[in-house]
C-alpha cells in the first residue's frame, strides 16, 4: 500500500459521436484540447500548472507524437506543465490514469490530468508500404543515376494508401472474429448479449435523464449527448439484427450488442488530497490499486479479450477482497459477448482452478451493481477515451454512495491485455 | 460562398461615375444567421485555429466581409473597390461566441478621412446576439490617389509597436496555395491573392497572402493564452509575397500581448490586450 493514495477530484468528457458523423472534421487534437479546456473551466485551473498531463490515442497520425503536450500548449492551462503521450489500445485511458496516480501516491507529483481521445473519422492513412520504402530510399539517394533507378521502381499499384484496420496484426482478425471465437467457448448466447445491451442504453438514458453527467460531460460541436444511445433500444429490436462477427448458424454476436466505432476524448483530473484542499476541489474517490494482465491470444489458449479475467484476480489478492466486495462493477463492454464471458470465466470452478490457480472460483457478481450508468454499448467507445470515461462516471457513483464505498474497473484491450482497477469512495 | 459576382460587378461599376463624395448611410444588415459548423471547421483548419464550441476571435471578420463587399459595391459608395487596400483591421470581443448563437451581422461604412497617399475608409462590421454587441470589427481600406471628401480630416498616423526584437516564436513556411487555400474559406477572391499571373496585372509580382489570413493565423498561435474579452488590433504592413518563409514574434505585455510577422521586410504588427 502507498503511503497516500491519488484522489480522484471529477472529470470532464465530450459527448461521444458515431464516426464520421458530428466530430468527422475534428481532429484528435482538436477534441483533447475542447475536453481539456473544459476541465480546465469546470475546475478553475486557467494558467495552473498541474503535475503532469498523460494521454493517448489509438489511432493516431505521426505529426500528433506530442498529442498530449500539443493539447496542453493550446489549452488554458499554464504552459509549464509538462505533459506526454501513452498507448495501450483500449486500455489507454485506464493505464493513464495508473500513471498519473502512481507519481501523486509516489509524492512526485501533487496533481495531474490522465485520459484519452480517439477519432475513427480522421484516421491517419498511410502512403502503401512498397511506395513508402521507394521514397524512403529516394531521400537517401546519392546520385541522379540511383534516383532514376528508384523512380523506375514506382508502380500504379502503390497508389494505393494503408488504411488503419481494426484488427489484430498477428492473426488478421478483427477484434469482433475473436470476441465471437470467446464467445462460442463460452457458449455465450445471443439473447444474453442483446438484454446487456438493451441495459446498457436503458442505463445510460436514466443517467443523462437524472442529470448525472452534467458535470461530466460538456457539449462539442453541437452534440450534447452521445449519439449511439438510443434510449427506446429493446431486446425485441435488437433481436432482429443479423450476426456481423462469427459464421454459421451460431453467430451471436451483431452491430446492436457489439460498440460502434466511435469519435471522443475523456479525462480525469486527478491530485493529492492536499492540493484539492488548497485548491478548494472535491474529493469523489480513491486509487486504491491496480494491475494490468496480459495473454497469449495468438498461440496460445486465451482469447484476445480476456486478460481482465487474469489481472482481477490478481489484484484482489493483492488487496486481500474478494470479487462480491464491490458496490459498483465497470466492465468495458467492447462486444456483450466480452462482458458476459469475463463473468462466466469467473464463476466457472475449473477454470478457476486450472487457469487461475484458485481453489474457488470468485464466483458471481450482483448484476444490478454492473455498468449502472450504462459503458460503451450504449455511450459507443472511442478507444482511448474510454477508460477517462469510466474512472470520472465510478468515482462520482462512489461518492453518491459514500466513504468507503468501492468500485471495480475492468478494460480489455487489443493485445490480448487487461487493465483493472479499484477505486474507493470519499 | 463566392463574392466572385459581386467583386465583378463593382469592378465594372469603378469605371462607372459615382454619387456623391461623401458616405453612404445606410447599413448592410443580416438577421438571425446560424454559423455553418462545417465553415467553422475549414476555417479553423485553414488559420491554424483548435475547433472548438466558441468560433474563432477572426471568424465573424469573414461573416462581415461579405456585407462590406455588398456595401461597397453599391454605386453610392464613393470608393472604387478594386484596388482598395486593407491598412489596419481592429477587433473587439465582449466575449467568446457559441457556434450555436443566432446572430445579428450589420455592416456600416465611416471615418471617410484624408490619407498622405489618398483617402481612407473604415468599414465596420457588428456582431450581436439578442441586441447587446458582442463582436466588432473595424476594417480600415486605403485608395490610393482617391479624393477625400472636401474638409475631411486626416488619418491619424499611430503605428503599433515593433517586436522585430523579440526572438522568433515560431517560423511558418506559407506555401504558394496560401492566398486560395484562404480565399475558398473566407470569399476574398480579390486577384491579387489567388495566382501570380492575377496578382501581376494589379501590380505584384507575386500573389500575395491575405493581410487577414496572417492576423488569424498570428493570433491561432495564442489561443488558449489569452482572455475571452479582447481587443487584437493589427497594421497591415508590407504584402506577404506566396510562397514565403516568415517568422511570428511574440511579446507578453501587460494586460495582454504584442505580436508581429516579418520575413525579408515587416508584414503585420498586432496588439492583444484584455478588453473591459
Amino acid at each position: 500500500m502507498p503511503a497516500r493514495r491519488a484522489a480522484v477530484i471529477g472529470g470532464n468528457r465530450i459527448p461521444f459521436a458515431r464516426a464520421n458523423r458530428r466530430y468527422a472534421r475534428a481532429s484528435n487534437l482538436d477534441m483533447l484540447t475542447a475536453t481539456l479546456d473544459g476541465l480546465v473551466a469546470r475546475f478553475g485551473l486557467s494558467g495552473e500548472r498541474l503535475g503532469e498531463v498523460v494521454a493517448g490515442a489509438v489511432l493516431k497520425h505521426s505529426r500528433d507524437f506530442n498529442l498530449t503536450r500539443e493539447a496542453v500548449l493550446g489549452s488554458r492551462l499554464s504552459p509549464a506543465t509538462p505533459a506526454y503521450d501513452i498507448q495501450q489500445a483500449c486500455g489507454t485511458g485506464l493505464e493513464a490514469t495508473i500513471a498519473v496516480a502512481n507519481k501523486i501516491a509516489l509524492g512526485q507529483v501533487e496533481s495531474g490530468v490522465a485520459g484519452g481521445v480517439d477519432t475513427a473519422s480522421d484516421a491517419p492513412i498511410a502512403v502503401n508500404e512498397d511506395l513508402r520504402k521507394v521514397l524512403v530510399a529516394l531521400n537517401s539517394a546519392r546520385s541522379l543515376g540511383d534516383r532514376v533507378k528508384l523512380v523506375g521502381k514506382l508502380r500504379p499499384g502503390q497508389i494505393v494508401p494503408e488504411i488503419p484496420r481494426n484488427a489484430e496484426p498477428r492473426t488478421g482478425l478483427s477484434m469482433g472474429e475473436h470476441a465471437a471465437v470467446t464467445a462460442k467457448e463460452w457458449g455465450i448466447g445471443r439473447t444474453e448479449q442483446d438484454e446487456l445491451a438493451a441495459a446498457s442504453h436503458r442505463n445510460l438514458a436514466a443517467a443523462y435523464e437524472r442529470g448525472f453527467f452534467d458535470d461530466l460531460v460538456t457539449p462539442y460541436l453541437g452534440l450534447t449527448r452521445d449519439d449511439n444511445l438510443r434510449p427506446d433500444s429493446s431486446v425485441e429490436t435488437l433481436a432482429k439484427l443479423k450476426p456481423v462477427f462469427g459464421r454459421g448458424d451460431d453467430a451471436t454476436m451483431t452491430a446492436g450488442n457489439s460498440t460502434p466505432l466511435t469519435d471522443g476524448a475523456a479525462l480525469v483530473l486527478l491530485g493529492s488530497d492536499e492540493w484539492a484542499a488548497e485548491h478548494r476541489l472535491p474529493v469523489l474517490a480513491h486509487v486504491v490499486d491496480a494491475e494490468t494482465a496480459a495473454v497469449d491470444y495468438v498461440h496460445g489458449r486465451d482469447g484476445l479479450l480476456t486478460a481482465p479475467v487474469f489481472a482481477v484476480p490478481r489484484l484482489l489478492e493483492r488487496v486481500g477482497m474478494s470479487l462480491q466486495d464491490f458496490d459498483f462493477y465497470e466492465i468495458h463492454e467492447a462486444f456483450a459477448s466480452t462482458v458476459l464471458a469475463t463473468l462466466k470465466a469467473w464463476e466457472d470452478p475449473a477454470f478457476a482452478k486450472e487457469r487461475l490457480g484458485l481453489d474457488a472460483p470468485l464466483g458471481a457478481i450482483d448484476r444490478s451493481r454492473l455498468n449502472v450508468t450504462g459503458s460503451s454499448l450504449a455511450a459507443g467507445h472511442p478507444f482511448a477515451a474510454t477508460g477517462g470515461r469510466i474512472v470520472a462516471t465510478l468515482a462520482k457513483l462512489l461518492h453518491e454512495k459514500g466513504p468507503g464505498s468501492r468500485g471495480l474497473i475492468s478494460i480489455c484491450a487489443a493485445g490480448g491485455q487487461g487493465v483493472v482497477a479499484i477505486l474507493e469512495g470519499a | 460562398m463566392s463574392l466572385a459576382p459581386l467583386y465583378a460587378k463593382a469592378a465594372v461599376g469603378a469605371v462607372l461615375p459615382r454619387r456623391g463624395s461623401g458616405l453612404p448611410a445606410d447599413e448592410v444588415v443580416r438577421d438571425d444567421v446560424l454559423v455553418d459548423r462545417g465553415h467553422v471547421a475549414e476555417y479553423a483548419r485553414v488559420c491554424g485555429f483548435a475547433l472548438s464550441d466558441t468560433l474563432p476571435l477572426t471568424y465573424p471578420h469573414v461573416m462581415g466581409f461579405a456585407l462590406q463587399v455588398e456595401l461597397m459595391a453599391r454605386r453610392t459608395f464613393p470608393l472604387p473597390l478594386p484596388g482598395l487596400v486593407h491598412v489596419r483591421n481592429r477587433i473587439v470581443a465582449t466575449r467568446a461566441i457559441d457556434a450555436g448563437e443566432l446572430l445579428r451581422a450589420a455592416v456600416h461604412a465611416e471615418r471617410f478621412v484624408a490619407h498622405p497617399k489618398g483617402a481612407q475608409v473604415d468599414l465596420v462590421t457588428s456582431i450581436s446576439v439578442e441586441g447587446s454587441l458582442v463582436w466588432s470589427g473595424r476594417s480600415t481600406y486605403l485608395a490610393r490617389g482617391a479624393t477625400p471628401p472636401p474638409g475631411a480630416i486626416s488619418a491619424a498616423a499611430d503605428e503599433l509597436p515593433d517586436v522585430s526584437d523579440e526572438p522568433v516564436a515560431a517560423a511558418w513556411r506559407v506555401p504558394a496555395d496560401a492566398g486560395r487555400r484562404y480565399a475558398a474559406v473566407s470569399g476574398d477572391v480579390n486577384p491579387i491573392h489567388l495566382h501570380p499571373l492575377a496578382a501581376r496585372a494589379f501590380g505584384f509580382p507575386t500573389a500575395i497572402a491575405h493581410g487577414m489570413w496572417t492576423a488569424a493565423r498570428a493570433v491561432a498561435s495564442l489561443q488558449g493564452r489569452t482572455d475571452d474579452a479582447v481587443a487584437y488590433d493589427v497594421e497591415f504592413r508590407k504584402p506577404l509575397r506566396l510562397p514565403s518563409r516568415v517568422e511570428l514574434r511574440t511579446r507578453r505585455v501587460d494586460g495582454g500581448w504584442d505580436l508581429g510577422v516579418a520575413g525579408r521586410v515587416e508584414h503585420l504588427r498586432g496588439t492583444l490586450r484584455r478588453s473591459a
